[in-house]
């Protein structure tokens, strides 16, 4: 249904994301997991044509046989809110403060073609839908009186208000509290219709998806089914970010990667990963390929073989 | 919300009774006895205190602040010490002129800087924007009375389309009335409006970085309709805060600009009453400047609750 090929995107010559390719299925639940400054986000807003000034998409990106990148604005902005939706990571600010939650919600079924009074009315159905207490009240209220939580289901009433073929989550679960994430992940699995969903929180992605693609320098590094990839990491990359995310026994150190991030622009050549390896030897001075089917990975020196 | 206007208003009126305190104070501490200044130097002690009795300014302070003030409420400004005509009506006449001036200046300031600022901010990364923001720039430098002198030279003089000075009052005349004040109105909005393009460009680019803008995106909307949609209303609560204050500047402002076009205005009033040492006329217009000041700032309040339900407290 989504498929994406070679896409790359560069602000003032330098490339954020290189050659992501994967496709999502309908009705499939896909992670995009890595750190801060991997790409996950920009990748994602590619798809949606909302890149920030200066920042370009080149490559090919497919939802059904619509193109995505490259495209005219004009063209793109009839399938954002109907076709693809997304929600954002920051609910406290991804609202207007000076306009009724209701109204929000209507705006997106006026904006691809429903009527007025058939919006509103479908608004608080579908604040009810995301299960929110009160629905009819909650349409009336500004966002400033919703709580993080409630403000992010609000967004999710907007995504799914025109019945979306391909749902974006950009971390959407990273600002609210504990108790309010696991029930905002629940509601998103059972919703959703299609998802992409973006976090460098390893648990959730487990929790939601059943593939899971990890990036890391704007790469693509490792993808395949989640319980694959997470119990057989073959990347080192991968395997580094799981040991960091287990539990460690009282005394021991917490296994960590070496290194930090580099700065945009600023990753090695080749393997992107070679500079924070413990495996790097010259071979990877080439850039591995994402190879295998299913579980892919793109490293010269992969864990657990056979 | 009807708390806050509430709280507003309270403010408001207490703030005109301290002004009228303080204008009060700083008129009886200046030194020149209306009676002395009325009757000249060879007059005899028993003649000034005669007029002293007359005028009231033999009771103390206290008192004669009760009647000024208690006057106020009802429009009765007093009699000038020196034409012994009544100030109110006098008031109220320049008052409509000097509003007319100031609210017309505001306009046209307000027709050039909501499109010019955003524009200059829809634009800020090509040439055209940055090309307004160094012409407002320009405009900023330019004090509002050299600004009407030039247009003055080139409307009134050289091409003699326009009247130099002069006004004509509404009721005479409304075509003339326009035409004695359009030159006056763009002497006061071109300089004001250049400073608001300011304003407006750098409270649109802020509002076009907002996070509800891409959410505006996300729906569907292009980036002129969010903007449309979404932003100018977010805009328009910095700008609210500039207009009120260039309100005020501008009605002060004012005197500089009826001298430059011979407009019968509240500017006008008060030199004259300053160079004819009309203390009580002086003290009126002077209060009455002060007031307008205050029920700006209010205004100003007002139309805060009104764009923004955060400072309305309830739903």
């Amino acid at each position: 249904m989504l498929s994406v090929e070679g896409l790359t995107v560069a602000a003032d010559g330098v490339e954020l994301v290189h050659d992501v390719s994967f496709t999502i299925a309908p009705g499939e639940r896909v992670g995009l997991i890595g750190e801060s400054g991997s790409g996950k986000s920009l990748t994602a807003l590619s798809l949606m044509g909302l890149l920030p000034e200066g920042v370009t998409a080149t490559g090919a990106a497919r939802l059904h046989d619509r193109d995505l990148v490259g495209v005219p604005e004009k063209r793109l902005k009839d399938l954002r809110g109907s076709e693809l939706a997304m929600v954002f990571q920051e609910p406290m600010t991804a609202l207007n403060p000076l306009m009724r939650v209701g109204a929000q919600v209507a705006e997106v079924m006026t904006l691809h073609g429903v009527p007025r009074d058939r919006a509103r009315a479908r608004a608080a159905e579908l604040l009810g839908r995301v299960r929110l207490p009160h629905p009819e009240q909650v349409a009336r209220a500004y966002p400033h009186q919703l709580s993080g939580g409630q403000r992010q289901r609000v967004m999710l009433a907007i995504a799914l208000a025109n019945g979306p073929d391909l749902l974006i989550c950009d971390e959407p679960t990273t600002a609210l509290d504990v108790t309010v994430q696991k029930q905002m992940l629940d509601l998103i699995a059972e919703v959703a219709p299609a998802l992409l969903f973006i976090t460098h929180d390893l648990a959730v992605v487990a929790s939601v998806c059943e593939r899971v693609l990890v990036m890391y320098g704007g790469r693509v590094v490792e993808s395949g089914p989640i319980r694959e990839v997470f119990t057989r990491p073959r990347h080192r990359y991968t395997e580094g970010l799981l040991a960091a995310s287990k539990l460690t026994p009282r005394g021991t150190r917490l296994p960590t990667i070496a290194g930090s991030v580099p700065a945009a622009g600023t990753f090695p050549g080749g393997c992107v990963f070679r500079n924070r390896c413990p495996h790097a030897d010259t071979t990877c001075e080439q850039a591995p390929a994402l190879t295998g089917e299913g579980h892919a990975h793109a490293c010269w020196h992969p864990a657990d073989r056979g | 919300m009807i708390l806050y206007l509430l709280k507003r208003l309270g403010v408001f009126v207490a703030s005109v009774a301290v002004a009228g305190v303080l204008v009060f104070a700083f008129m009886a501490v200046l030194p020149g006895d209306p009676a002395e200044v009325a009757l000249g130097v060879n007059a005899t002690p028993e003649a000034v205190a005669a007029l002293r009795a007359e005028f009231g300014t033999d009771r103390p302070a206290a008192a004669q602040f009760a009647d000024w003030f208690g006057g106020l409420v009802t429009g009765d400004f007093g009699t000038s010490y020196v034409t012994s005509a009544p100030i109110g009506p006098q008031i109220a006449e320049r008052l409509n002129v000097t509003v007319a001036l100031v609210l017309g200046g505001m306009v046209i300031a307000l027709l050039i800087a909501v499109p010019a600022g955003t524009f200059a901010a829809v634009h800020h990364r090509n040439p055209l924007g940055a090309a307004i923001s160094a012409f407002s720039q320009v405009g900023i430098a330019v004090p509002a009375f050299l600004a009407g002198i030039l247009l003055v030279f080139v409307f009134a003089v050289k091409a003699q389309a326009l009247p130099s000075g002069g006004y004509v009052p509404f009721a005479d005349d409304p075509a003339e009335w326009l035409r004695s004040l359009l030159l006056p109105w763009l002497s006061l909005g071109l300089v004001q409006g250049a400073v608001l393009t300011r304003y407006v460009r750098s409270a649109v680019l802020d509002v076009m970085r907002e996070d509800y803008l891409r959410t505006a995106r996300a729906k569907g909307r292009g980036r002129m309709g969010a903007l449309w949609r979404h932003g100018l209303r977010n805009a328009s609560v910095p700008v609210v805060t500039v207009l009120g204050l260039q309100l005020a500047t501008l009605l002060i402002g004012a005197v500089v600009v009826e001298r430059v076009f011979v407009i019968p205005g509240l500017g006008d009033l008060l030199l004259n009453g300053v160079a004819g040492r009309d203390l009580l006329l002086v003290q009126g217009v002077v209060m009455v400047l002060v007031a307008a000041v205050l029920l700006i700032n209010f205004l100003v309040d007002v139309a805060y609750a009104a764009l923004d339900p955060r400072l309305r407290g309830a739903r």
